[in-house]
């Protein structure tokens, strides 16, 4: 067995149970799901009746409990289930959570709440104020040591191929962190202008924001800090490691070769890149259009690569990989993308005037324009391409520009925006149209297309339905020109000799390691996986960059899964849920104007400005919590944080349990005649108890609507208790008592308050509680006798209450307050009946875990060897819980006990 | 004297201190005083962190004095002292200085004032700590017995869970039979069992056990020793008086309540058919088929709440256990008779947690509960018609004056602090101004008394029901396993000590001493006084009243307090 007892829960009750069965000499394992063991009563301000200061009396149990020899406390850990392992033994399954940050290591500094650019309401405040996603729970948490609060990965982040920290960035810009938003985009690529104006942005469409208002313009945001860099930064700002005395050469200088060299430059690795045309980019300089991607960013990008010391030599295709090795680079990447159009495969298409896409936009961004002035263009083709091709051809002067696509708008696969765009422009789509040849008039130029029409078939391997031609339907469309953009393919056929070469002329790698048959050489981007986005192949070149790295190590490729290995993501809906309503946020849009017929190339898109950026970024709901920014990883002084942390799951074996884990309090918005959530003035206990506590979050008694220091103060009882409408004809209990603790602390603190409580009966039952409640009424509180039915709101945030005036005749009465405390009461926390596996723990008629033999056996449950200890068994105070805990430890002792006779004494 | 090396840790105890004392400038006026090398503010002394500082900082600076200016030395000497241990520090090196209650607290208006006073208060703690020398506790094997005094359900409940956890028990009774006062009881809330059946259960189980010796007719005479190992004198009265010698390591007390009893005349009592709740139980439980008084059948009950409870003059605390008992009671009347009329005249009916749940049934079983203004009692009276009659105001209908001819009028009276004069001396207990016996802490320790080892349980600490009184039984239970189940017990050292040089043995330390810990013994052929450790308190009085100045106590040695007192009287340098 690897404890006597486990503990589940940490509040004053499990903490009484813990320390005293270790006192006994059991072992004791305690399990936490905060971050720090205390529960409640740490939070408190006093305690009744003797208004002790809760921190002073709970610090020395909680430092007792994790110091006691014989207790073992696991925090932020959770009891996942308990099953029944023999009569004698349970097998309990616990969760560590994961903090993300080495306990050992944390010496409790807090620079990393810092440094965090996400904030959370503070559960530890009653959500009165905010925390940081990097927190530690409170000024006396035991342990005192720093959480990272990641619930999985935020969807713009899981959902980017380039392996990008979308959130991250947002939330930097949102903290006003621009170079650090630059920074952290360009430890995933060079590209940060570049992918900040032309990357399709799935983020974008994955963003939770976009199911309100709409996304977040994360692309646009990239791009303001990639311009911010520009303008204000000479060089990227990242010092490269010390040369490891290795080398690697890159064939190929699009966004996969680019982003593969830039990482292992600045792993210390000599890098030189070969490329087959005259200027470096790739796809980024020839085939995306300036006014998408205007040249001046492409090579402001590439110049973080050289700036590395990556040697780019142009005009220089490769076609033997093998002499690369042999002129001493220790491996290869090949990375030549898919630069070859696919043709129409129809009669004429050698007629001058007929051109493929790709060679189309590569004249064009070569300044060798065709002039199209006054002419008519066919574009074959629904990709991107297509769209950029006809977009091109409209601004250099094209009169009609047709797109011809064989299948539907829904089965275009251009992005929408792209296509609406042109459209926009003026390009025509005409869709379930295929080309059938090309017309040539008798001077060998081209006058038309001849086209016929199609229809929709059956699904075919792509999942798009198949289009059949319409037979006898074709027909002519008269053009001067022909734009063949219907696909891309890789020029792979030299490499054969080394390389098997797959279908569509893709390069055969392995997937995951994108190493070929020939370990030095390695692959990446759509020679490996056909035309894809940038994004991809960024995503491509940084796998094989952190593949390379490691083969160079000598260290295995296969058989772990660190590279770019993500939180699960997080469920959106869960996300909308934390909230009951989310403030309404205009978008950041884009105020472009399309011209129907554009005549330049300049840039379309205008840049974000600063304000226009932190709106944007300031909508950011932080789907996962943390974003990953990696702030706190570089603030913290002893390297403590560790975002690779993963949670750990372990089995012990234990001889009894003890369920202690506390109660709910009422959600207040439950009872919506009063107002919470919907009246700022409108407050829970729980809220004032922090407003008046030592480790208050402001210095003082504070409405959280505006500000001002309330000087008519309204109690309202038994909110969510003694009440069938929310279910819970129950009396709380400690609600009485709590309120006129916190009476005697306002009048305290606010001399010149005026304290009201709205009761039913007082229930100041308790040694020295009616004692305590004559002081509060000496002191000056007033008590008036009725339950309070509706709260109002007036204009100046004021709260006007509702009642019968029971005590004065009976009248309807309403009176006016600056602040409302809703005395919330005690439910079930239904955790308690989800841990146990194999046999169902007995809840009362209210869901409290009950006590079968109550009268003469308290804490003993419906599970032989299960016993529970304070407020889960019901509403108790603090003194009703350290002695039911102290009845749960005699009963858990002799369950233990029983077989062990040898340890009884005779007398 | 030898040079010292003290580190001072000033708390700002979130804003208690340092609302009211510039904690900044109190540890600036004493960073530089002799032997200081380390001065520190911290935000919560007692917080885990800070305590982890303390170690690192004793560890590393080599301390060996620790000062540390927070609260009440009755809340964290054993923290500090564990933070000592734990740095390797000897626990006696280090001395709490009160700026909380002491200072900040008591003078709020005056922050000027207090930052003086908390700077004086250190300084004497610096010079305590200087002149402080290392100390070992006294280690004492512990007895594994209990003494568990009073055989009603706490009692008995408590001795069956002592030797459940392995510890024999002494039981005892003063009167002939075990039970108290639920023996006497029919059905019970919140459980419906039959009070005597609750005890013929528990005496059973009791008798079953043999490490439970059980006398009745017995009381506890004397008591002495100390904490682990306490040696008693029992008077058993069974046919001849016998005094019997027992001893233990812990006592439980749990000698229960006596009810509260009306004067005559206090709301009718003394007229026929005015009863207490007792008295009224004691009628429903032998009632069957209907509710009889004096052979005539009962059809209106008026209940009068809060007898002898809450009141301005006498009882003020709330008894606790009376609303709920009472609306339990008028659901057995309405089971024996639904159509009984039964009137309920209350202040706040305290029917706390799932009690609620009965007040409610007995709402809808036609109970009417009317609530009278404080100021306004209901008046009892027989009117010449024989009728017997509740006047009454009731809140609920706009203070309108009611009068409620009824057969019967049930005082609900409360639970009083039983008298027992003989245990109160040989326990020594304090008693709080209810008059029930005090814990040592209200919240955090409510079975503990200042009296180490000497436990309460059950109403003996106040009004409680049968359920929360078992359950406090049973923390006793743990209570006395936690501190005798390890074995040994460590007593303070910090105890008096004799110079027998100087000592002339004249016997005024072992007249004024109030634990019997003075025994005169001799040393070099002379008589001397001797101090026994495991009895001696430490309370310091025989110091003073020695003439020769040979008693001195360990901790507070009179170097010590001279230091202090200098200290405290210097005009600080602000």
């Amino acid at each position: 067995m690897d404890y006597d007892v486990l503990v589940v829960g940490s509040g004053i009750g499990g903490m009484e149970s813990a320390i005293k069965l270790g006192d006994m000499g059991y072992k004791v394992l305690l399990v936490e799901k905060e971050g720090s063991v205390g529960g409640r009563v740490i939070l408190l301000s006093k305690v009744f009746p003797t208004l002790d200061c809760a921190s002073c009396i709970t610090t020395p149990k909680m430092a007792a409990t994790i110091h006691h020899p014989n207790i073992t406390a696991m925090t932020y850990s959770e009891v996942l289930g308990i099953r029944r392992a023999s009569d004698t033994h349970f097998r309990a399954s616990v969760r560590q959570k994961a903090r993300y940050v080495d306990e050992a290591a944390c010496t409790g500094c807090q620079l990393c709440e810092t440094a965090c650019t996400v904030a959370v309401p503070d559960q530890f405040n009653a959500d009165l104020v905010a925390r940081r996603a990097a927190y530690i729970p409170f000024p006396q948490a035991v342990p005192k040591k720093a959480i990272i609060e990641r619930v999985g990965t935020s969807p713009c982040t899981d959902t980017c191929p380039a392996g990008i920290k979308a959130h991250g960035y947002v939330s930097l810009i949102r903290s006003g962190k621009y170079e650090e938003a630059f920074q952290l985009v360009l430890d995933a690529t060079p590209l940060v202008g570049s992918l900040g104006r032309a990357c399709y942005a799935p983020c974008e469409s994955e963003c939770t924001r976009g199911e309100l208002e709409g996304s977040i313009p994360i692309r646009r945001l990239k791009r303001f800090v990639a311009d911010r860099h520009y303008r204000e930064m000479d060089g990227p700002g990242v010092t490269p490691a010390e040369p490891n005395g290795k080398s690697v050469a890159i064939v190929g200088s699009g966004p996969a070769g680019l982003t593969a060299a830039w990482q292992l430059a600045r792993s210390g690795y000599r890098v030189k890149i070969f490329e087959a045309a005259a200027e470096p980019g790739g796809f980024l300089r020839y085939a995306l259009p300036t006014y998408r991607l205007p040249q001046e960013v492409v090579e402001q990008d590439i110049r973080n690569v050289t700036a590395l010391g990556v040697e780019i030599a142009t005009s220089a295709p490769v076609r033997d990989l093998g002499a690369l090795r042999l002129d001493g680079y220790d491996a290869v990447l090949l990375a030549t993308g898919t630069p070859h159009s696919t043709s129409l495969g129809v009669p004429g298409e050698e007629i001058e005037g007929v051109l493929g896409g790709l060679d189309f936009l590569r004249e064009v961004r070569r300044g060798e324009t065709a002039d199209l002035q006054g002419k008519r263009v066919v574009i074959v083709g629904g990709g991107n391409v297509a769209m950029d091709a006809a977009r091109t051809a409209r601004r250099l002067g094209a009169v009609e520009t047709v797109v011809a696509y064989r299948r539907g708008r829904e089965e275009m696969p251009a992005h929408k925006a792209e296509v609406d765009d042109a459209e926009a422009e003026g390009v025509e789509l005409r869709f379930l149209v295929a080309p059938v040849e090309v017309v040539g008039d008798a001077a060998g130029r081209v006058q038309g297309l001849r086209c016929q029409r199609m229809e929709l078939g059956q699904p075919d391997a792509s999942g798009r339905r198949r289009p059949e031609p319409v037979r006898g339907s074709e027909f002519v469309i008269p053009c001067e020109a022909v734009v063949a953009a219907i696909g891309m393919v890789p020029d792979t056929d030299s490499f054969a000799r080394m390389v098997s070469i797959g279908p569509s002329h893709r390069v055969k790698v392995d997937p995951k390691t994108l190493q070929s048959e020939v370990p030095y050489l390695f692959a990446a981007g759509d020679v490996v996986m056909g035309p894809s986005d940038i994004a991809r192949a960024v995503g491509q070149g940084r796998r094989a960059a952190f593949m390379i790295d490691r083969w160079l190590q000598g260290r295995e490729l296969a058989g772990f899964s660190a590279f770019d290995e993500r939180l699960g993501v997080v469920d959106k809906t869960q996300v909308l849920a934390r909230q009951k309503k989310y403030t309404h946020r205009d978008p950041v849009t884009v105020n472009a104007a399309r011209l129907s017929a554009p005549r330049d190339f300049a840039e379309i898109e205008p840049p974000m400005t600063e304000d226009e950026a932190l709106a944007g970024a300031g909508g950011c709901i932080d789907c996962g919590v943390c974003s990953e920014c990696g702030q706190c990883v570089a603030a913290c002084p002893p390297a403590a944080i560790d975002l690779n942390m993963r949670e750990r799951t372990f089995d012990v074996e234990v001889g009894a349990v003890v369920v202690s884990t506390g109660y709910k309090l009422f959600a207040a918005d439950l009872k919506p005649d009063y107002g919470f959530g919907k009246y700022p003035n409108v407050i829970t206990a729980m809220q004032m108890d922090r407003l008046i506590a030592p480790t208050r979050p402001f210095n003082t008694v504070l409405r959280p609507g505006d500000g001002k220091v309330p000087e008519r103060i309204a109690y309202v009882m038994c909110t969510g208790s003694r009440d069938k409408t929310v279910g819970n004809p129950l009396c709380s209990k400690i609600c009485c008592m709590y309120s006129t603790k916190q009476n005697q602390l306002i009048m305290g603190t606010l001399p010149l308050a005026d304290v009201t409580v709205h009761y039913i009966d007082i229930r100041a039952a308790g040694k020295r509680y009616e004692e305590f409640y004559q002081q509060a009424k000496a002191m000056g509180a007033n008590y008036i006798k009725g339950r309070v039915a509706k709260i109002t709101e007036k204009e100046d945030g004021n709260l006007i209450l509702r009642y019968e005036d029971i005590e004065n005749g009976g009248a309807i009465v309403e009176a006016e307050y600056d602040l409302v405390v809703l005395a919330v009461g005690v439910q079930p926390n239904r955790e308690a009946e989800r841990l146990f596996i194999d046999e169902p723990l007995g809840l009362d008629d209210y869901y409290f875990v009950a006590e079968p033999n109550e009268d003469l056996d308290p804490g003993k449950t419906s599970i032989p060897g299960v016993f529970v200890a304070g407020a889960a068994s019901g509403t108790k105070d603090i003194v009703d819980t350290i002695l039911h805990a102290g009845a749960a430890v005699a009963q858990v002792a002799a369950h233990l006990e029983q077989g062990n006779t040898t340890k009884k004494v005779p007398v | 004297m030898s040079e010292r090396r003290i580190g001072v840790f000033i708390c700002h105890c979130g804003g208690n201190i340092s609302d009211y004392v510039d904690v900044a400038q109190v540890r600036d006026a004493i960073k530089d005083e002799p032997d200081v090398v380390v001065a520190q503010t911290t935000i919560f002394a007692c917080a885990d962190a800070t305590q982890q500082d303390m170690v690192q900082a004793i560890q590393d600076e080599q301390l060996d004095g620790l000062v540390v200016a927070s609260c009440s030395p009755k809340l964290h000497t054993f923290t500090f002292r564990g933070v000592a241990k734990r740095a390797g520090m000897n626990p006696y090196l280090y001395t709490q200085v009160n700026i909380r209650e002491q200072d900040s607290w008591a003078h709020t208006d005056d922050p000027v004032g207090a930052t003086e006073k908390a700077i004086r208060l250190v300084k004497a703690g610096i010079a305590k700590t200087r002149l402080s020398s290392p100390l070992e506790p006294i280690e004492v094997e512990t007895t594994p017995k209990t003494m568990v005094i009073g055989g009603g359900i706490t009692g008995l409940r408590a001795a069956i869970g002592l030797a459940d956890i392995g510890l024999g028990v002494y039981l005892i009774e003063r009167e002939p039979e075990l039970g108290g006062w639920v023996a006497q009881f029919g059905a019970m809330y919140p459980h419906e069992r039959k009070g005597r059946e609750l005890i013929q259960e528990l005496v059973a189980e009791v008798r079953r056990r043999p490490s439970i010796v059980v006398f009745t007719k017995a009381e506890l005479m004397a008591k002495s020793g100390s904490f682990g190992n306490y040696l008693t004198e029992v008077r058993v009265n069974s046919g001849v008086p016998d005094l019997i010698h027992l001893e233990v390591g812990s006592i439980v007390v749990a000698t229960g309540f006596d009810a509260y009893q009306p004067e005559v005349g206090e709301y009718g009592y003394g007229i026929d058919g005015v009863l207490t709740l007792p008295e009224f139980k004691a009628l429903i439980d032998s009632s069957e088929g209907s509710l009889t008084y004096h052979g005539r059948k009962v059809g209106t009950v008026a209940y009068i709440y809060c007898v002898g409870s809450r009141q301005p003059e006498g009882n003020a605390y709330c008894s606790r256990y009376c609303c709920a008992a009472t609306v339990h009671a008028s659901l057995k009347v309405a089971e024996i008779d639904p159509k009984l009329h039964q009137y309920h005249l209350y202040r706040d009916i305290r029917t706390y947690g799932k009690y609620e749940l009965m007040y409610t049934e007995s709402r809808e079983r036609g109970s009417v509960y009317m609530k009278f203004p404080e100021d306004t009692p209901p008046a009892v009276a027989r009117g010449a018609s024989g009728q017997l009659t509740v006047t009454t105001h009731d809140t609920l209908t706009g203070g309108e004056e009611l009068t409620i001819p009824a057969d019967l009028v049930v005082l609900v009276t409360g639970m009083v602090p039983r008298r027992n004069d003989t245990l109160m001396s040989v326990l020594k207990l304090p008693i709080g101004s209810d008059g029930f016996f005090n814990e040592i802490h209200p919240k955090l320790r409510p079975v503990e008394t200042v009296v180490d080892g000497v436990l309460i349980a059950g109403t003996c600490q106040g009004p409680k029901n049968s359920s929360e009184s078992v359950a406090s039984g049973l923390a006793a239970v743990t209570q006395s396993g936690a501190i005798l189940k390890k074995g040994v017990a460590e007593l303070d050292p910090l105890v008096a000590t004799v110079n027998t040089t100087a000592c002339t043995w004249c016997g005024k330390c072992e007249e004024t001493c109030p634990y019997a810990a003075v025994e005169k013994t001799s040393a070099d052929g002379r008589e001397v006084a001797a101090i026994n450790a495991t009895v001696c308190k430490g309370c310091g009085g025989c110091t003073p009243v020695c003439p020769e100045g040979a008693i001195d106590l360990r901790g507070y040695t009179d170097a010590q307090i001279q230091a202090m007192i200098e200290n405290l009287a210097e005009v600080p340098v602000v």
